[in-house]
């Protein structure tokens, strides 16, 4: 078995972060439909405490907005509709990324972060323009590139490192803090440097075919979902065959060439979702093979590894993955900048969304005020030691004015926060004092 | 895949598979009633939060974080620290699975919000999965935002502590070669992954109930950086710094690492730090004088490395037989392996995978069974002071040598 194989089914990208093509669409859905529910009960509570006085507490598990109180409910982004504005807020990040002079590997991890965190969460729910800047800074870190966030808030014109930083732990913990994020880059240079061994390949047409490659891998790859459904050989090899498919084809023959004897098992025990079935990097296989554990490979295990069939299961994988990418060429750039197209596509969608924001989540900084009022308050006399140095005062004027809980549900205790509607009741959290 | 080339997997090779769900694989569920409520008394401990999530209702992302955290009980602390607190836990249906669940605290002294360490480890702990590297078994956020790691248990302290304590415990080329085989296989695991560590010493290879070592502190891990990337050479405890970084190289790849378990190697023999240097300079000074003086000679290109400064009277490197008086206990061939880990230059150096292949393991004495490893014990009470210890030593960076080191990290280079 190729050790890439197993070691790629160990990553946090192949194991959280990887699902295929339908899966995804009902996770969106999902996220979507949930959004929509919760800002419903949301705005649903706004008004006023007067409103809710039937049964808040029974309420919670009956979520039932259309129902009860709300006269005029926004009209809310449709799944398809986020989507739109999701391709057009990664491109926002790329050009942020741009703008910044980042290398490709941190834009890229930005755009991973950032798509992955909106598969759980809804753009109605979390602002996108700010959660794509929140993306880099913590790409950044996540690369290894620590700089300080007042000279990266300076670059795009954040004066307040606070706007930046709320967002951080909420990011991290929407990514369910998988932080690790594996790249095709390097597999592109590797198969460069193997095809540049071969005699028949000529190098202007290779140094042509990277530069190309790679344009694809920093646009395309990023702006559609492959990350989710492919693994980073598998793009870049349906990278580098759309920039040159005789190339790509010549290294993956090269590199599957083993002849089956006449019987084969190959049944694969394929997980269905698409991103095991490809060796990573072909081209390392044959290197790692050299290892002392190999040295029982049967003509079978060959065949499972670099066999023909294998061969053909790789290249349908990789033209999937090429028609994936195919859908934003680096040329569609143009696209999504394009005046025209903002104005017809993106625009009414941004009003829109205005509209159907939620109110309780939508202010990064003032949720995570709130939030870390809130554990304070609570924390009191705990172990813990953080900071204690917030007033009552100003927990009355937090919970007073952004949050407006209906006043009665202050049950609990005096350590309650303060109850907003939802099912935070009925859930474990009631346990006894 | 997971263990080494050489040895023989055990059976755990591949872990079972890390309690992490996908994201939405529970979420249709996670809603009011998965959470099997039903217990009705918390250990006062696991302040579970009264009032959690009720000023303000939970999306899904935060009902599976509330879940996550829910599944374990969070105990006595174990330990305080600048970077982080440590607290005994266990998980919540199963009393008696103890694991150890570090809470990185917000730093005042980094404004830049989540610290380095903290990113690292989270970073490496999460990927690598290996007997013997430490298991990361969840993640999850506390009410005030901070990261709680949930890490195994590992009651038996570290290799340090069975070092140190002359008097009490005894061990034999058996043994040093069992904890060898570990520490070898852990690092040849993170390299293999193009993870360097970068602080291996005694204290960051913790022991577990098994007798299993398991190499643990991620905080100054990073991926090997592309060919011409700089890195900052401020990284690994002095004692254990290769001379590549004391001389202030930004290029370097896993014999970083390699020369880190030379000297782990040797203080196992002698039961002594084999170079303790107060200072830098200190420190290249005894390199030089018990290994040798890096020169152009045996070290091309050393003189360019921008720290480069040597004691003026040149030493010879010393040959295989000048280790034989102090380090014998391990016999020739150990001479030989520790001999080849402590090459002054890196390129000469052997790497993790070759010390694998080395004919060492397979002479006499062969490695000791993990579960006759001679363990720091002697009653509940050692216990008792060994769990104190656990924790200055899981959230390391606080009360040992290793502090400065961190602290001193140059982030704003560091790449």
């Amino acid at each position: 078995m190729a050790a890439e194989d197993a070691r790629y089914r160990q990553t946090s990208q192949y194991q959280m972060w990887s699902f295929s093509p339908t899966q995804l669409a009902a996770m969106r859905e999902n996220t979507n439909a949930a959004a929509r529910t919760r800002i419903a009960e949301r705005l649903a509570s706004l008004p006023a405490a007067s409103n809710t006085t039937s049964a808040p507490t029974s309420s919670v598990n009956t979520p039932d907005p259309e129902g009860a109180s709300i006269s005029a409910l926004p009209e809310f982004l449709s799944a398809p509709e986020e989507a739109q504005l999701m391709n057009f807020y990664t491109l926002e990040l790329l050009r942020a990324g741009d703008h910044a002079e980042m290398p490709d590997e941190i834009k890229a991890t930005a755009a991973a972060f950032f798509r992955r965190f909106y598969v759980t969460n809804s753009i109605m729910t979390y602002p996108p323009q700010e959660m794509l800047i929140v993306a880099l800074f913590f790409a950044c870190k996540a690369e290894g590139s620590f700089i300080s966030i007042t000279e990266f808030g300076k670059q795009f014109g954040k004066d307040n490192p606070e706007d930046i930083l709320a967002g951080e732990f909420l990011l991290c913990q929407g990514l369910r803090f998988a932080i690790d994020v594996k790249h095709p880059f390097r597999a592109l240079r590797g198969a460069v440097m193997e095809l540049s061994t071969l005699p028949d390949i000529e190098r202007n047409r290779l140094v042509a075919a990277e530069h190309r490659a790679r344009e694809i891998l920093r646009f395309s790859a990023l702006m559609t979902d492959a990350y989710f459904h492919y693994t980073p050989s598998q793009i870049m090899l349906a990278a580098l065959s759309l920039a040159d498919r005789g190339v790509a084809e010549r290294l993956i023959t090269q590199t599957f060439h083993y002849v089956a004897p006449p019987f084969t098992s190959n049944n694969n025990s394929g997980s269905e979702t698409p991103a095991t079935s490809g060796p990573d990097a072909p081209s390392s296989n044959t290197k790692r093979n050299a290892a002392p554990r190999s040295s029982n490979n049967s003509g079978e295990d060959k065949s499972q590894i670099i066999g023909s069939h294998i061969r053909d299961k790789v290249l349908g994988t990789i033209e999937a993955c090429r028609d994936l990418l195919s859908k934003e060429l680096p040329e569609r750039r143009e696209h999504w900048t394009n005046k025209t197209v903002i104005k017809a596509q993106i625009t009414p969608l941004r009003k829109k969304l205005t509209k159907c924001r939620d109110p309780d989540r939508w202010n990064l900084v003032e949720l995570q005020r709130v939030r870390r009022e809130q554990a304070t308050k609570k924390g009191g006399g705990s172990d813990d030691g953080e900071p204690d140095d917030r007033t009552l005062e100003s927990d009355a004027a937090v919970f007073g004015e952004a949050l407006p809980v209906p006043p009665k549900r202050r049950k609990v205790g005096a350590t309650d926060g303060g109850g907003g509607p939802g099912e935070g009741k009925g859930d474990p959290f009631g346990g006894p004092l | 895949m997971a263990v080494s080339p050489l040895v023989a997997p055990t059976s755990d090779a591949f872990k079972p598979s890390r309690p992490i769900s996908s994201p939405f694989k529970r979420q249709t569920s996670a809603v009011p009633s998965s959470n099997g409520n039903g217990t009705p008394r918390y250990p006062p401990a696991a302040r579970s939060a009264p009032g959690d999530g009720a000023a303000m209702t939970l999306d899904p992302i935060e009902q599976l974080n509330e879940d996550e955290k829910r599944k374990y009980v969070k105990g006595k602390k174990l330990g305080e620290g600048t970077y982080a607190n440590v607290y005994l836990g266990h998980v919540r249906h199963d009393p008696s699975t103890l694991v150890a669940i570090k809470k990185i605290k917000v730093q005042q002294q980094y404004q830049d919000g989540m610290a380095p360490d903290a990113v690292r480890e989270l970073k490496y702990l999460r990927e690598l999965q290996h007997p013997n590297i430490i298991s990361l078994l969840s993640v999850f956020s506390s009410k005030d935002q901070n990261l709680n790691l949930v890490l195994e248990y590992l009651p038996l302290g570290d290799l340090e502590m069975l070092i140190r304590d002359v008097d009490r415990v005894r061990y034999g080329a058996g043994d040093i070669k069992a904890w060898m085989g570990m520490l070898t296989r852990a690092v040849w695991f993170c390299h293999d992954n193009f993870v360097l560590h970068r602080d291996i010493k005694p204290n960051n290879l913790l022991i577990a109930a098994d007798g299993e070592v398991k190499l643990a502190d991620f905080g100054l891990a990073r991926s090997f950086a592309d060919p011409g990337r700089r890195m900052t050479a401020n990284v690994i405890t002095r004692w254990y710094r290769p001379p590549e970084l004391l001389f202030g190289a930004r290029h370097y790849g896993g014999a970083v690492d390699i020369w880190s378990v030379g000297m782990v190697f040797a203080e196992l023999i002698i039961r002594a730090p084999f170079l303790a240097g107060n200072t830098e300079v200190e420190q290249i000074a005894l390199i030089c004088k018990q290994i040798g003086t890096p020169t152009e000679d045996n070290w091309p290109g050393v003189t360019q490395l921008r720290e480069y400064t040597v004691p003026s009277e040149v030493v010879p490197v010393w040959g295989k037989e000048a280790y034989m008086g102090r380090f014998g206990a391990v016999g020739a061939d150990g001479v030989d392996l520790l001999v080849r880990t402590v090459a002054l230059d890196p390129k000469k150096r052997i790497t993790a995978r070759e010390m694998l292949e080395h004919r060492w393991w397979r002479t006499d004495p062969k490695p000791t069974r993990k579960e006759d490893l001679p363990r720091k014990s002697g009653g509940e009470e050692k216990m008792g002071a060994d769990l104190k210890r656990r924790n200055g030593i899981l959230d390391d960076e606080t009360n040992n040598r290793g502090a400065k080191v961190a602290r001193k990290l140059d982030f704003g280079q560091a790449k």
